[in-house]
């Protein structure tokens, strides 16, 4: 019901501005249909992707958006391709869960003229018009010197990877290494907590009981960094240890900061804005780059209040 | 402390010392994997930290969850079922749990008996489908589980439900974590026992004295060793798997509330595989899969055995891919030192 509301309305409403605009001028009648394909909406991270793509969706009157959501599932998002190419919408956009079963889907319909923009994960090859990602190399790494800095280039730390068979959670931890390489910090502690929070905590219980000194927890994304606190928090530690992490997901790591939970969290972009950006500017027959970088901001108890600062692309 | 059903020792033709009995127990074996278990910690003690208690208080805290859900495994295991949908309940009580209490500010009074009973009606649902329609028990409560799971994301908009509430303009600001988190998620005699800890041994106890002091007990041990005797004998067959079932549920409830307590928010994807993990720790207390015997100290064995394992692991660091394999070998390695009766 909430579902259906949630979609009625603003497509309602989407027509309505585009019935009183075509009265006024004639030639903007065109609604152009968009179809979303997400690979998982279980990941919160995703969840605001899809937010992101609706709040700039829905600026736009001559845009109509299907979203879909695979749940995990590479042959379900398979079939949604192709139910959009069958469906004949104007453009997809894509946040594959694989590269190989997706290439040749997104291939096919680039094929019949639907122009395609991938998001986040790759497809192999060049069949596709805009790929918009960020890189989590870099962000580890700029995380990694942040860490440096603070810490006075000498310090315990502590690293909460994410699932180390996904490559965020190795980009993040090969950036960081690089990013503290040269300076006296050195990890004590490792451990795959898979991206949960509570298995986060109880790695760093481990951690707490093992070390009397631990100067900074540098976890691969919010949540792990919570549980981190959360630990010690509950040993009566949380005063003497910085928490960093990852994604700076409004409703999550921003909080985190605002709360003083978090010393920083180093934003990881949805791209959901930036791609309905692009996916206008195709529509409207303009040239786009066939691949973009999005940057990552630092947020931190300073200058969270005024939406954090860019970290940059430098090398 | 198990409740097993025994044979009356007077009748055995050749009654054995005492002692040789107790050797043979189920509980005696499970105690001597679980020693085992104990005396790799004291190998491998990650530079002496498992020498100290705060180790053994977080290692019985962050098994209390899994505990729980075991309990209610058990007595489900015991009727000769299983229950495959308590990590979903889990969820979708954690998450209605979390927005009752931080986002509707609901007095715990409420909001607890509240949440016992959706998790109680989602087990006695299941238990009920299963009784009247005579289904295989895995398949009703797989459909729970789907079900369940799908609830906890409808009720949550696909959101963690955290202390970061959004406003009307879209921008987020955040509330204090309810008093009833805090009290769940802290510790009692000096900093050295975790009430969730506590709440996992309350469990404990009320389904031993279910399975062994009560009639009702005797029901579910009947109907596992035996269902269409038990039927025949007068059991109120039906009756007593919906109770089953419906306790699975009420215990999957109480570990919803623990694990949103502890993660200070309703993750709707948290609990995930949990009732695997539930099932493993019955069966490796010794408890039979196929019905009728076992009992509720063999899946506090169990509990503690899983538990350790996944401690010793963590506090030694070592890597994710030897973490599995090791723990797959150590499993295997407790469950047949069960199986050699002494």
């Amino acid at each position: 019901m909430r579902a259906l509301l949630g979609t009625t309305i603003p497509i309602g409403m989407a027509l309505t501005l585009c019935l009183t605009a075509s009265c006024e001028r004639k030639a903007q009648t065109q609604v152009f249909t968009i179809g979303m394909s997400q690979c998982n909406l279980g990941e919160p991270w995703r969840v605001q992707m899809n937010a992101d793509v609706k709040t700039a969706a829905d600026k736009h009157p001559s845009i109509k958006m299907i979203f879909k959501d695979a749940q995990n599932d590479g042959l379900k998002q398979r079939a949604h391709v192709e139910e959009f190419v069958s469906a004949g919408v104007d453009l997809i956009i894509i946040s594959p869960l694989e590269a190989q079963p997706l290439t040749k889907p997104v291939a096919k319909a680039m094929d019949v003229g639907i122009p395609v923009i991938v998001l986040d994960r790759r497809v192999r090859g060049d069949k596709y018009t805009c790929f918009i990602g960020a890189d989590n190399k870099q962000i580890g790494r700029a995380a990694g010197r942040w860490i440096v800095k603070q810490l006075g280039g000498k310090g315990k730390v502590v690293e909460l990877k994410g699932l180390m068979t996904s490559t965020p959670g190795q980009d993040r931890h090969t950036g960081f290494r690089a990013g503290i390489e040269g300076s006296e910090i050195e990890v004590i502690f490792e451990a795959d907590m898979k991206w949960l929070e509570g298995k986060a905590r109880g790695e760093m219980e481990s951690a707490l009981a093992r070390f009397d000194e631990i100067d900074l927890v540098y976890a691969h994304n919010d949540p792990g960094a919570h549980g981190a606190y959360l630990a010690a928090k509950a040993a009566g530690r949380e005063k003497d240890i910085m928490f960093v992490g990852i994604d700076a997901l409004p409703h999550e790591g921003i909080i985190y900061v605002k709360q003083g939970i978090l010393d920083a969290t180093f934003e990881y972009p949805t791209c959901g804005k930036e791609a309905i950006d692009i996916a206008l500017k195709i529509l409207n027959g303009e040239e786009v780059p066939k691949e973009i970088t999005l940057g990552s901001r630092l947020f931190t108890t300073e200058n969270v209040e005024a939406g954090g600062e860019p970290i940059g692309s430098e090398p | 402390m198990s409740g097993e059903l025994k044979s009356i020792p007077s009748l055995s033709p050749a009654r054995e010392a005492w002692w040789r009995e107790a050797l043979r127990s189920p509980i005696f074996t499970a105690a001597v994997a679980f020693g085992l278990v104990l005396v790799l910690g004291l190998i491998f003690s990650g530079d002496g930290a498992f020498y100290k208690w705060g180790t053994h208080r977080d290692a019985l805290r962050q098994a209390s969850v899994y505990g729980i859900l075991a309990c209610g495994m058990t007595v489900v295991i015991i009727t000769a079922g299983i229950d495959l949908s308590v990590g979903s309940v889990l969820a979708l009580v954690a998450v209605s749990f979390s927005i009752l209490s931080i986002h509707w500010g609901w007095s715990p009074w409420v909001a607890i008996p509240a949440c016992l009973a959706v998790g109680t009606a989602c087990g006695a649902v299941t238990g009920g489908i299963i009784a009247r329609f005579a289904i295989q028990p895995f398949i009703v409560t797989l459909s729970m589980m789907v079900f369940a799971r799908g609830m906890a994301k409808y009720v949550s908009g696909g959101m963690k439900v955290s202390t970061a509430v959004q406003g009307a303009n879209g921008t987020y600001s955040y509330v204090d974590v309810p008093e009833i988190f805090r009290l769940i998620d802290s510790r009692l005699l000096g900093e050295n026992l975790s009430v969730v800890s506590l709440i996992f041994l309350a469990c404990v106890i009320l389904s031993w004295i279910g399975l062994s002091r009560l009639r009702w007990g005797r029901y579910v041990y009947a109907i596992g060793g035996n269902e269409a005797a038990a039927r025949l004998s007068g059991v109120p067959v039906g009756a007593m798997k919906v109770l089953a079932y419906g306790l699975a549920g009420l215990f999957a409830a109480v570990a919803g509330i623990c694990q949103a307590a502890q993660e200070q928010q309703g993750d709707p994807e948290t609990g995930m595989a949990y009732e695997l993990s539930a099932i493993a720790i019955v069966v490796i207390g010794g408890t039979n899969l196929m019905g009728g015997r076992g009992g509720i100290g063999l899946t506090l064995l169990g509990t503690l055995i899983i538990g350790y394992i996944e401690k010793i692991l963590s506090i030694n660091a070592v890597a994710e891919a030897n973490r599995l394999m090791l723990t797959g070998v150590i499993i295997v390695a407790a469950v047949l030192i069960q199986r050699r009766r002494v």
